[in-house]
């Protein structure tokens, strides 16, 4: 019986799917004109406190809410101003002045200063949670008047204004709810649930599990934002996502909409594909502690039977490119640390003649981007007689490889994006010594070497000397290959307009800039 | 009775233990470094080795286990890393939302499974489509049926809302966190309705397999008895069929269903998982996922504890509740 009503119901949903009328989108919640911008994250984030978020998603809840002093251009990794109109660093790099905007005021109305701005860099340091690396060689700051903010480094570092205009990089933080809800954590549980910042919105509900709403903050310095209101439901389901955006009841899928889907997106009308360069990878991991995959001639092998060239096209279509350099393409030029792959499963198994059986780990997703490219992967890399076993790891999971290598997987395949459009945040988090996301634990002292010449010097071509070269020692290696570069797509309602995306702020549109047609 | 029930009161406290400790176990035992995974990829070692010793992660597995089980025995169950909140306080904000939908689809899993039953056994008209219907329903994984019905329901039709609890920002937020219950204590109708709305298509997802099960049972049960003796009699007596049914039969049937009602808390509970995430449910069930999405195993364990008190309480409850109606079943 039971087998038999299965199919029955798989009948009926396929009888709805086909007479039903509302795939052409019926007006929803949103509706044209509306004021009201509708979005959905898969999960909760984290906090909404500027010093701690360190995710992805969840993006869109702090910098519509929240100042930089600096911030890149739209499609650039150009510096613009935000709060700090001009800014400037001293010959020796070990100072930075900012001239602050003035009449800037926080959504309370207290002066938004540079000794505002100081206290608020003091708290990141204070609250020491991953973002305060930033701020990690800073000696003091100084406020000679309220509008010019100097910053005093111990060291020169070449990325800091690159921190600045980071997704993750310090935010102007009222001083004055800091005072007031200090309680012993630096105000970390206050803004669990509030904001404090100069933005176009405030943070006016953050209701866990369900839905977050911020409102057009009315002492916004900048030109008043087309939406009232934005409205963000943590919808996890991407059907349940997509049924919405449909219907009309959502105005973007901010990421992971499945490839394959798109093309039924472009059939509705009333909805449109947007994708934008970023600095998203796809990345290869091999653990060099594996004996299978600890010589660089058998790493170089396996990349030449896995056909990366084909799995990238396969993938990501036009959404993705073959990673040509070590670097995520606009960060550095590929030429100064380039990669090249091929497609030879003959040259493989004459390298392996006894052929591999090998554990391969891919980083789960929403969209199952990285399953479908693990599962291609499998398939190239048996014409060479190597056999994967694939299994799929959650995000978190992969910072435990480090602790016991003899028994993480031989591969891993992830994605991942910079703090901020500059090479250091790419190369010393992935491949440093020590790095959060060396997740194989490599370490390579000349590489570690060159990223320190990047970082404290002065000169723009020693550094980008410095950074190839450690490009160039890394693509050597065969140990971390950079696969693809990928756009971050999304799909949304046609009637948006002004559609503002940073390459840095990846999954995110700059909402205080939308409108709606 | 009174050693009965303290002998499946003794057995409770026993199985909830070992809960505890399983729990802890596989806490323990989870591939994921919970302290990388809360300060982040650019955390420095020594913030490591700190927060580490904050959480008390770097003693003994004793010492840790004896501190945890002192803490749940408090009612402290950890700090999520992902929320950095006390697990004990994000539970207690994702609970109203689980109860109220496990209630509501309790409540029409039993509905729905006499209806069948009775039906099924009474050889009412339709009783054949009402049981295909549910067991359709409980053949189909549960994300496919409730994807189904937003399709249908949703999308196609606009009758009823697909995701969350309301669409209104100003419903009432407490003193329960229930809202059906709160709407009602405020005397907003417009909010009641939109929260019942919200809560059709969740809870008839979660209720059709736990109804199916009931049901058959239910019906198979009332076959047997209406053979009885017993029943017999009230016919030759003349009863009306309905007093037969409702006074006679149904009591004396309920025995295995009133089992299967114990058993199927659990599977209600599971269903909670997949049926919130589908439907975007803020409670218990997305809660733990995105906990195990983000290796917050504390606040996973907090769930798992929370749940499986819940289902043996229950258990506790049936067996009792049998032991009262039937003394055959007296017996430690």
């Amino acid at each position: 019986m039971t087998r038999r009503a299965a199919p029955g119901l798989l009948a009926v949903a396929m009888l709805v799917s086909a007479c039903g009328s509302g795939a052409s989108g019926g007006p929803g919640a949103g509706g044209p004109g509306s004021d009201v911008l509708h979005l959905a994250y898969y999960g909760d984030q984290t906090t909404p406190d500027p010093d701690v978020f360190y995710d992805v998603e969840g993006l869109t809840t702090i910098l519509p809410v929240y100042d930089n002093l600096i911030r890149y251009r739209q499609d650039s990794k150009d510096w613009q101003p935000d709060l700090a109109t001009r800014w400037s660093r001293s010959d020796d790099g070990l100072s930075y002045t900012f001239t602050l905007r003035s009449g800037v005021v926080f959504d309370d109305g207290t002066p938004c200063d540079s000794r505002a701005v100081a206290a608020a860099f003091q708290r990141r340091t204070d609250v020491n949670s991953a973002p305060a690396y930033m701020l990690a060689d800073v000696d003091h700051y100084e406020t000679p008047d309220a509008t010019t903010f100097i910053v005093r480094l111990r060291k020169p570092v070449s990325a800091f204004l690159d921190y600045m205009a980071s997704s993750w990089g310090p935010k102007a933080v009222n001083p004055a709810v800091l005072t007031a809800h200090a309680g012993t954590d630096h105000a970390q549980t206050w803004l669990q649930t509030h904001s404090a910042g100069t933005g176009p919105y405030t943070l006016a509900s953050f209701q866990r599990g369900r839905r977050y709403a911020l409102l057009r903050n009315p002492r916004y310095f900048g030109p008043r934002p087309f939406f009232r209101e934005v409205d963000i439901d943590i919808i996890s389901d991407f059907s349940t996502q997509s049924q919405k955006l449909d219907r009309g009841d959502l105005d973007v899928i901010l990421h992971a909409y499945p490839v394959a889907e798109l093309d039924s997106a472009k059939a509705n009308s009333a909805l449109v594909e947007r994708d934008f360069s970023s600095y998203l990878m796809q990345l290869l991991y091999f653990n060099p502690s594996r004996p299978a995959v600890a010589t660089v001639a058998a790493r170089h092998a396996i990349a030449e039977a896995l056909d990366l060239p084909g799995v990238v096209s396969q993938v990501y279509g036009r959404l993705g490119t073959l990673a040509t350099g070590a670097y995520p393409s606009g960060l550095l030029d590929p030429a100064a640390a380039p990669v090249r792959y091929t497609d030879d499963p003959a040259a493989a198994r004459a390298a392996l003649p006894g052929g591999l059986t090998l554990d391969f780990a891919y980083v789960s997703d929403e969209s199952g981007v990285q399953r479908r490219a693990a599962e291609i992967m499998q398939q190239k890399a048996a014409r060479a007689g190597i056999t994967m076993t694939l299994r799929e790891v959650q995000p978190a999971q992969t910072y435990d490889f480090v602790k016991d290598l003899a028994h993480a997987p031989d591969l891993l395949l992830a994605t991942n994006t910079p703090d901020a459009a500059n090479p250091d945040t790419w190369a010393r988090i992935l491949w440093g010594t020590g790095g959060g996301l060396n997740f194989f634990g490599y370490s390579n002292p000349a590489i570690d070497a060159a990223l320190d010449s990047g970082l404290r010097t002065t000169d723009p071509a020693v550094q980008r000397a410095a950074y190839g070269q450690a490009g160039q020692l890394l693509a050597a290696d065969w140990v971390l290959l950079p696969v693809a570069n990928i756009r971050d797509w999304m799909v949304m309602r046609s009637d948006l307009t002004n559609v503002v995306h940073v390459p840095n702020y990846a999954w995110t549109l700059d909402v205080g800039r939308m409108g709606r047609g | 009775m009174r050693r009965v029930a303290a002998g499946r009161l003794g057995g409770a406290v026993l199985v909830l233990l070992s809960l505890v400790t399983i729990v802890f176990l596989l806490r323990m035992a989870v591939p994921a470094d919970p302290v990388k995974v809360r300060l982040g990829a650019g955390a420095s070692p020594q913030a490591v080795e700190r927060e580490r010793h904050r959480l008390g992660l770097d003693r003994s597995m004793p010492v840790q286990f004896a501190a945890y089980l002192g803490g749940v025995l408090h009612g402290d169950l950890g700090e999520s890393l992902h929320t950095r909140r006390p697990v004990r306080d994000d539970i207690a904000d994702f609970l109203p939302a689980t109860l109220e939908l496990a209630v509501t689809a309790g409540l029409l899993a039993v509905g729905g499974g006499m209806l069948m039953g009775v039906m099924g056994a009474t050889a009412r008209r339709g009783g054949g489509v009402l049981r295909l219907v549910f067991v359709a329903g409980a053949s189909a994984p549960t994300f496919l049926v409730g994807l189904l019905l937003i399709s249908l329901f949703y999308q196609r039709l606009g009758w009823l809302p697909a995701t969350g609890r309301t669409s209104l920002p100003t419903a009432p937020g407490g003193p329960t966190g229930l809202l059906l219950v709160d709407s009602l204590l405020h005397g907003r109708l417009d909010a009641f309705t939109d929260a019942a709305a919200h809560l059709v298509l969740p809870a008839v997802c979660l209720a059709l397999a736990p109804a199916a099960a009931l049901g058959r049972v239910l019906r198979s049960s009332l076959l047997e008895t209406y053979g009885a003796d017993f029943v017999r009699t009230a016919r030759a007596k003349g009863l009306h069929p309905r007093r037969i049914l409702w006074r006679h039969a149904l009591r004396a049937s309920l025995s295995a269903p009133l089992t299967m009602l114990g058993l199927q808390v659990g599977l209600l509970l599971a269903g909670v998982v997949v049926v919130e995430t589908v439907f975007a449910w803020p409670g218990l069930g997305l809660y733990t996922v995105q906990s195990i999405e983000a290796a917050d195993f504390g606040s996973v364990a907090g769930v798992t504890l929370l749940l499986g008190t819940a289902y043996v309480l229950v258990n506790l409850g049936v067996d009792l509740a049998q032991s009262a109606a039937d003394p055959r079943l007296r017996t430690v």
